[in-house]
C-alpha cells in the first residue's frame, strides 16, 4: 500500500541514479470491466516541461527515489489514452460521490495497492487522518490523541464505491453514471442537494431521461428549475414527458415563460396537452396539483372487463387503487376501489358495486382544503371536478399533503444563501 | 382577472431580477460594517477631506476584485475555498483558511463592538446588548431561515442611506469636498499610512470574495447570468463606497473642522449631536447598529461554510450538531468568542476593530494573488481568463497593496522611520 500524497514530489532517477525530475502525477487507465483502475504511467516534472513515463520503464515505484530501468534518452514517452485519469489533477482534492454513504465527500488522499506486480488504485481516503497526513501532522496528532486514549479513524472507502462527478472527468469515462443510476431517486436528490447547482446540473445531465425524471420529482420545483437551466431543450422535453403531468407542470411554472412554451412545443402532443391543462390553474389550487393520469371507465362494464381495461391502463396511471366511473360526457358517476373490484363477481356490472356518493374537490379548492378532505376521509386520492361535476383529474394523498408535511428532502433545502 | 393576476408578468420579471441580483449588493452592504464605519469616521475626523481622493480608486479596486470573484463563480460554479483546495492542495488551503479564521474572528469581535457602541448611545449597557444580540443571531440562523434573514437585512440596508443624510445634515462646503475628491495627496507618517491601508482593508476585505463567490455558486448563476451579476457587483461596490465617502464627509465637516479627535464610531455619533443636530447623531447610531447586527449574523456563518467547504466536512444549518460538528463548533465559537472578547474588560475596543481592519489589509494581497492565479488558469476558466490590460491593472494593484503593507509594517515597528 502506498499513498499518492507520499509519492508526489519524490525524485525520479534514471538507471545511473541521475535525477531527471520529480513525480508530479500518476496516470491510471479506467477500463469498464475492472473495478480498480491500473497504474499505467507517471507524470514527471522537469525543468521547463513534463514527461509521461510508462510504468514498464520503472524499476521501483514505492521508494524514497523512484528509479527507472533506462537512461533519459531511451525513454519512450507514454501516450495518454482516452480513458486515462490523472490522479492528482482529476481526483485528489476533488469532490466525489460516496455511493454507499449516499453523500458527497472530498478526496484527501488516494491509496495504491500492489497485486502481482501491478499497481491499482485501491482506496479513497476521505478521513481527517488523510488531511493531517498531507499537512505533515498525522504522527503528532495521533500521538496527542493516543495520549488522551483516543484513536483517529482513517475514513477509507473503496474505489469501487465511489463515482467521480461528471465535471471532474476529462471525458466521459463510462456509461453515464452506472453506479449512480442504481441509487434510489430520493438518494440521488440528496446527493444533488450536496452539490452546487452547476455541478448538480452536470450530474443530472449525465443520467438517462427516466432517472432524471424520477430524481427531479424528489426535489422542489424552484431547485428543479435551476437544475435544468443548462440542459438542452430536447432532453428537458423528454424528461418532462417522463414525469407525471402535475410534476411537469410545477417545473414548467418555475421556468421563464418563453422557455416553458418552447419546451411544451417540443413535447409529444398528448403529454403537452395534459400539462397545459394543469398550467391553467395556480399551483396552490386543486387544479394546479392534480394529476390527469387516472383510470376512468364507463358504467356498463363488468368487473371482469374492468380488470382487463385496468391491465392496459395501469402503466400510465398515477394510481390504480381507485377506478372512476364516468358517463360519455365525462361526468363523474361513481368510484370503486381495487378492493371492491377484487371482491365483486366477475360478471357483476360496475353500476352495482360502485359508490355513488363520491367525495370530490373542486378545481378551485385550495391545497389546504384538499389535504383536509384527504385526511378526513382517509383517501389515497381524491377526484377533482368542476361545477358541472365533470371529472378533470385526481390529487393523490402525497401531493395534497406536500404542503403540510414537506418531503423529507425539502427540510434540507434552505442552505446558506437561498 | 384580478389585479394580482394581472400583475403576474411584472411580478415574475421582478422575481427573476431578484434571483440574480443579490450576492454583489449584499456583500457590498455587509462591507460597511462596524469596523468600516469606525475606520471611515476616524479617517474623516483626523484627516478631514484629504483622504477623499482615494475613494473613487478604492471603488475601482473593489469592482475589479469583486468582478473577478463573480466571474470565477459563474464560470466554475464553485466557491473560492473549493477552487483553492482543488487547484492548490491541502497546505496552501490550510494556510489561507487559518489566516482567514483569525481575521474573521477579529472582524466578528469588531461587529460586537459596534453593537455595544451603538446601543450605549441609546443608553443600553453592553452587558445587556451584546449577549442579547449574540443569542438572537445564533437562534435566528440556526432555528430560523437564512433566506428571511437575508431579505430582512436587504431591506434594512436602506438604513445605510442614513449616513448620506447625516453627511448632508452636516452641511459640508461642497466645492471643497469636490476639490479634495480629485486632488491626490499622501503623507509618510505612521498614522496616515495605517489609516490608508485600513481603509483599503476594510473596504476590500478578504471574506467578501469568499462570501460573494459562494453565494453565486449556491444560487446556481451561470455564464448566461453574467451580465446581471456584473451589474449587481458594480452597483453594490459603488453604493458601498458612496456610503463610505459620506461617512468621511460627515465626520470631516463636523469633527475635523472643530478639531475634535474621535477614537470610535460611538464618539463620532455622540460628537455629531451638538454639531449637526440630534437627528444626525441618532441616524448615525442606528446605521451603526444595523451594520453591526447584519455583519455579526453573516460573518460567522459564512466563515463556518468556507472552512467546511475547503476540508470537505459536513456543513449546513439544517443538519444536526452530530452530523456537522465542525460546522456548528466554528459557527458557535465565532459568535461566543466575538461577544465574550467585547465583554472582557479590555481597554480600547476600537483598537480591536481597527486592528482587524488592518489585518484585512495585510491579508488582501495574498488572496488577490491566489485569485489571479485561478482566474488566469485556462483549464478552469476557458475563454473567461483575464484580458491583458485587466491583468496589468490587477497586478499593479497587488503590488501597490504589498508596498503599502510593507510601509505599514515598517512604520509600526519603527514609528520614526518616516520622520
Amino acid at each position: 500500500m502506498a499513498y499518492l500524497s507520499d509519492l508526489m514530489g519524490k525524485p525520479v532517477v534514471d538507471i545511473e541514479g541521475e535525477r531527471i525530475g520529480y513525480l508530479k502525477d500518476i496516470i491510471v487507465a479506467v477500463r469498464g470491466e475492472m473495478p480498480h483502475p491500473e497504474v499505467v504511467a507517471i507524470l514527471v516534472e522537469r525543468p521547463g516541461n513534463t514527461l509521461e513515463i510508462p510504468l514498464s520503464h520503472i524499476a521501483v515505484l514505492v521508494a524514497p527515489a523512484i528509479s527507472l530501468t533506462r537512461h533519459l534518452a531511451e525513454i519512450v514517452p507514454y501516450e495518454p489514452g482516452m480513458y486515462d485519469l490523472y490522479l492528482a489533477r482529476d481526483v485528489l482534492d476533488k469532490q466525489i460521490i460516496d455511493i454507499n454513504g449516499v453523500r458527497v465527500v472530498r478526496v484527501n488522499d488516494l491509496e495504491l495497492a500492489r497485486v502481482n506486480g501491478h499497481f491499482y488504485m485501491a482506496n479513497v481516503d476521505i478521513g481527517n487522518l488523510g488531511l493531517l497526513r498531507r499537512l505533515g501532522l498525522a504522527k503528532l496528532i495521533q500521538t496527542v490523541a493516543s495520549y488522551f486514549g483516543r484513536k483517529l479513524s482513517p475514513g477509507i472507502i473503496s474505489w469501487h464505491d465511489v463515482e467521480l462527478l461528471p465535471g471532474n472527468q476529462p471525458i466521459r469515462l463510462r456509461v453515464p453514471g452506472d453506479k449512480i443510476a442504481e441509487l434510489h431517486p430520493a438518494d440521488l436528490a440528496e446527493i444533488i442537494s450536496d452539490l452546487t447547482r452547476a455541478e448538480g446540473g452536470k450530474l443530472l445531465e449525465s443520467l438517462d431521461v427516466k432517472t432524471v425524471a424520477d430524481t427531479l420529482e424528489e426535489v422542489e420545483p424552484d431547485f428543479q428549475a435551476s437544475l435544468v437551466e443548462s440542459m438542452p431543450d430536447e432532453k428537458v422535453a423528454d424528461v418532462l414527458e417522463e414525469m407525471s403531468p402535475d410534476a411537469a407542470a410545477d417545473l414548467l411554472a418555475e421556468l421563464p415563460k418563453d422557455r416553458s412554451q418552447e419546451l411544451l412545443n417540443l413535447m409529444e402532443y398528448k403529454e403537452a396537452e395534459d400539462v397545459r391543462k394543469l398550467l391553467a390553474y395556480p399551483v396552490d389550487l386543486a387544479g394546479g396539483i392534480m394529476n390527469t393520469e387516472f383510470v376512468a371507465i364507463g358504467p356498463n362494464l363488468t368487473a371482469e372487463q374492468t380488470i382487463s381495461v385496468l391491465r392496459e391502463a395501469a402503466p400510465h396511471a398515477e394510481t390504480i387503487f381507485y377506478i372512476y366511473v364516468v358517463d360519455k360526457d365525462n361526468q363523474l358517476l361513481g368510484v370503486f376501489s381495487l378492493r371492491d373490484l377484487m371482491l365483486a363477481k366477475p360478471s357483476e356490472s360496475v353500476n352495482n358495486f360502485m359508490h355513488k356518493r363520491v367525495v370530490t374537490v373542486n378545481l378551485l379548492d385550495s391545497q389546504e382544503d384538499v389535504a383536509q378532505v384527504v385526511a378526513k376521509y382517509n383517501l389515497l386520492a381524491v377526484p377533482v371536478v368542476d361545477d358541472q361535476n365533470y371529472l378533470h383529474g385526481i390529487v393523490t394523498a402525497d401531493d395534497a399533503l406536500d404542503k403540510i408535511i414537506p418531503t423529507a428532502w425539502k427540510k434540507r433545502l434552505p442552505r446558506l444563501y437561498h | 382577472m384580478t389585479y394580482w393576476e394581472r400583475l403576474k408578468p411584472i411580478r415574475l420579471r421582478f422575481l427573476l431580477l431578484l434571483t440574480v441580483v443579490g450576492p454583489g449588493i449584499i456583500t457590498a452592504n455587509v462591507d460597511n460594517d462596524a469596523g468600516g464605519i469606525t475606520t471611515y469616521s476616524v479617517a474623516g475626523a483626523h484627516y478631514g477631506y484629504s483622504l477623499l481622493w482615494m475613494m473613487p480608486l478604492v471603488a475601482l479596486a473593489l469592482i475589479i476584485v469583486q468582478e473577478m470573484s463573480a466571474r470565477l463563480g459563474v464560470v466554475t460554479g464553485k466557491g473560492l475555498a473549493d477552487l483553492i483546495r482543488e487547484s492548490m492542495g491541502v497546505r496552501t488551503t490550510a494556510l489561507i483558511i487559518i489566516i482567514m479564521l483569525i481575521a474573521n474572528l477579529a472582524n466578528t469581535v469588531s461587529e460586537f463592538a459596534g453593537v455595544a457602541a451603538s446601543m450605549e448611545i441609546f443608553g443600553v449597557s453592553k452587558y445587556i446588548s451584546v449577549p442579547l444580540v449574540a443569542v438572537s443571531v445564533w437562534l435566528l440562523i440556526v432555528k430560523g431561515s437564512y433566506k428571511s434573514v437575508e431579505r430582512l437585512f436587504l431591506v434594512a440596508s436602506s438604513l445605510y442611506l442614513t449616513y448620506v443624510v447625516s453627511g448632508v445634515l452636516a452641511n459640508p462646503p461642497w466645492h471643497e469636498v469636490l476639490r479634495a475628491a480629485v486632488t491626490p495627496s499622501f503623507h509618510f507618517d505612521a498614522g496616515y499610512v495605517t489609516i490608508f491601508v485600513t481603509i483599503i482593508g476594510t473596504t476590500i476585505a478578504p471574506w467578501m470574495q469568499f462570501y460573494q463567490q459562494a453565494a453565486i455558486a449556491d444560487k446556481g448563476l451561470m455564464v448566461a447570468d453574467y451580465a446581471y451579476e456584473w451589474l449587481d457587483v458594480v452597483v453594490g461596490s459603488v453604493f458601498a463606497v458612496f456610503v463610505a465617502a459620506f461617512i468621511v464627509i460627515a465626520c470631516s465637516a463636523t469633527l475635523f473642522t472643530h478639531g475634535l479627535r474621535v477614537e470610535t464610531a460611538k464618539d463620532a455619533a455622540v460628537a455629531l449631536g451638538p454639531l449637526a443636530g440630534e437627528y444626525a447623531s441618532i441616524l448615525f447610531a442606528l446605521g451603526l447598529l444595523n451594520a453591526s447586527v447584519f455583519s455579526a449574523a453573516i460573518l460567522p456563518l459564512s466563515t463556518a461554510y468556507v472552512v467546511c467547504e475547503a476540508f470537505g466536512w459536513e456543513s449546513g444549518i439544517n443538519r444536526s450538531f452530530k452530523d456537522a460538528p465542525v460546522f456548528f463548533s466554528i459557527y458557535t465559537a465565532l459568535i461566543v468568542l466575538g461577544a465574550a472578547i467585547i465583554l472582557l474588560p479590555i481597554k480600547s475596543l476600537v483598537q480591536a476593530m481597527l486592528d482587524s481592519q488592518t489585518l484585512n489589509g495585510v491579508l488582501l494581497p495574498v488572496i488577490l494573488i491566489v485569485m489571479l492565479r485561478l482566474i488566469n488558469d485556462k483549464r478552469l476558466m476557458g475563454n473567461f481568463v483575464n484580458g491583458r490590460i485587466f491583468n496589468i491593472v490587477a497586478w499593479a494593484m497587488v503590488i501597490i497593496l504589498i508596498v503599502l503593507t510593507i510601509i505599514l509594517i515598517i512604520t509600526t515597528i519603527f514609528p520614526n522611520f518616516l520622520g
